[in-house]
């Protein structure tokens, strides 16, 4: 073996390597499918004036019960263990807390801010014309966007990055428009940088699967 | 002034194993036979002969039944590549 032919096999294996990191898919759909449902009821609910029996954004809850079986389903078909999975993995973990913190604060704000709204209403004899609500989807929109967009760099995955981009787009525009429109924002955001990049992935790892049982044969 | 090339390195799937597991974190022999297109007789010597050499750690374990190997490089393993590949690119130099 010569020392050219040494460095292209080095090049080669390093850039095989590279597309060791796969996924199932399956977290992103689930999550861009639950977000934009969520998002969607909740403007039926406003829209048609009906309240359903629970607060549809239990979803999110009860969507964190198959991700754990996503997570251990993938971690089991996993070959290889790249860098890459361990910090896409911690941004993630990050991102869920961050969520749940972003929850916390929203709801204490939104109990002080009640009962401002009461005295304006007590004072005023009219209800606020301003919505709590109306200024919370901006926050979750830039929320979303970051570790979409890190994701998408990090794997060098388009769809993703630029889904990213979009909520970030979409939390500026938040803060401009009506609680209706920001929930459709919302729902669009959950679709163009979860689902779609999900099913995208999906299709990749079915390839990959086919010609891995092709190979085995 | 050329200095020899590591002859545990200096030899195509060994390289190849050794330049796979230095991009990752850890690898199954199944994926290092799929990405070097070896045989399994052979590419289990190579692996043998690195693991000898103290440059990667071998562990075999159970999953689902079935045994598994997973391949790991040492830190004398990334000290060795990249006296290596050093080498080569003096040796590319001249």
């Amino acid at each position: 073996m010569s020392e050219q032919e040494s460095l292209a096999l080095i090049t080669q294996m390093i850039n095989r390597a590279k597309e060791a990191y796969y996924s199932t898919g399956l977290d992103a759909i689930m999550w861009g499918t639950v977000i934009a449902i969520c998002s969607l009821v909740r403007l039926s609910e406003i829209h048609f004036g009906y309240r359903l029996p629970f607060d549809i954004y239990l979803l999110t809850v009860v969507a964190v019960i198959p991700q754990i079986f996503i997570v251990i389903k993938e971690k089991k078909e996993k070959k290889v263990k790249t860098y890459d999975d361990a910090f896409i993995g911690y941004l993630w973990l990050g991102f869920g807390i961050s969520i749940f913190l972003l929850i916390l604060i929203i709801n204490n704000v939104f109990n002080e801010w009640g009962a401002w709204t009461d005295k304006y209403k007590d004072i005023g004899g009219e209800s606020s014309p301003h919505s709590f609500y109306e200024f919370v989807a901006p926050l979750f929109l830039m929320l979303y966007g970051m570790p979409t967009f890190v994701t998408g760099a990090a794997c060098k995955f388009k769809p993703m990055l630029f889904g990213g981009i979009f909520c970030w787009v979409c939390s500026i525009a938040a803060i401009y428009t009506s609680i209706k429109v920001d929930l459709i924002l919302t729902a669009l955001a959950a679709i163009i940088a979860w689902l779609i990049p999900g099913i995208l992935i999906k299709i990749e790892y079915g390839k990959i699967k086919k010609e891995q049982a092709q190979l085995n044969v | 002034m050329f200095n020899d090339l590591d002859p545990i390195l200096h030899s195509q799937l060994r390289l190849a194993v050794m330049s796979l597991l230095i991009s990752v974190k850890e690898a199954e022999f199944t994926f290092l036979k799929e990405k070097t297109n070896a045989t399994a007789g052979n590419l289990s010597v190579q692996i043998q002969k690195l693991k000898d050499a103290g440059y990667i750690d071998v562990t075999k374990q159970f999953k689902d039944n079935y045994p598994q190997t997973i391949c790991k490089v040492t830190s004398a393993g990334i000290n060795a590549f990249e006296e290596y590949v050093k080498n080569l690119q003096t040796y590319l130099r001249k």
